[in-house]
């Protein structure tokens, strides 16, 4: 195999190796999202530059296709899993600070009153609600 | 050689994927955990051609991708809704009551 695709394929290797012992070891449910979320994409990119490198154009072509889809999809399903381990009641620990809990609040009450979320509104962010 | 090598690490990196999902305390980590599974398994397949010189195989790697984008999509889903959705069973969690946006986004809860 050519050294530079070798290279590239075992950095990739290592790298999905990392996100799963990440994924693994990590304590809480949003630690684990971002391991699981930003190493592994980045490790398939990897090998998939290398396996182009040694394959040639054809292959780099659909590996292409490939890393496009996962470029596209991955971190939208992460932020989407964030998201609904938020909403959902499973308080998995490890937040200090909560900023999305009322910025949904200022938000409900903007679409309940018919108005846009404007800047003047913004300073309700700070103030805890009674 | 290389490619011998690469596949262990991805199978040690995809088994350690699969004891999360099988010990995973909310339902959230087992669907990370199956893309990491899925994101290893791609990988495997690209070194797997790469080692045997072929590109048949090439064209599943973006369907898996799709496949499991689809997965994690529609499991989030589940899990944001399903404290509305079985509330009498105890399947599911009851949301905070004094949240106003979980109510309104609760869709179709009166």
């Amino acid at each position: 195999m050519n050294p530079v695709a070798a290279t590239l394929v075992i950095a990739g290797s290592v790298l999905t190796l990392l996100a799963g012992v990440g994924i693994l070891r990590l304590s809480t449910t949003y630690s684990r999202f971002h391991a699981a979320g930003k190493a592994s994409p980045v490790a398939f990119f990897v090998i998939a530059g290398g396996v182009g490198i040694e394959l040639g154009f054809a292959a780099a072509a659909q590996l292409a296709v490939a890393v496009a889809a996962l470029a596209l999809t991955l971190p939208v399903g992460v932020h989407l899993l964030f998201r609904a381990s938020h909403r959902s009641n499973d308080r998995t620990g490890g937040l200090h600070v909560d900023d999305l809990v009322p910025a949904e609040r200022l938000a409900a009450r903007a679409s309940v009153s018919g108005e846009a979320v404007s800047e003047r509104a913004a300073p309700d962010l700070e103030q805890p609600e009674t | 050689m290389i490619a011998g090598i690469a596949i262990t690490l991805l199978a040690l990196g995809g088994a350690c994927g699969i004891v999360r999902l099988l010990l995973g305390p909310t339902l959230a980590d087992r669907v990370i955990a199956l893309d990491v599974v899925l994101v290893a398994a791609m990988g495997a397949i690209a070194v797997f051609a790469a080692s045997g010189g072929s590109t048949a195989n090439l064209a599943i790697l973006s369907v898996i991708a799709i496949v499991a984008f689809t997965v994690t999509v529609v499991t989030s889903r589940h899990i944001e809704t399903r404290s509305e959705a079985a509330p009498a069973t105890g399947i599911g969690r009851r949301p905070v009551d004094d949240d106003p946006s979980r109510e309104i986004r609760g869709g179709g809860k009166p």
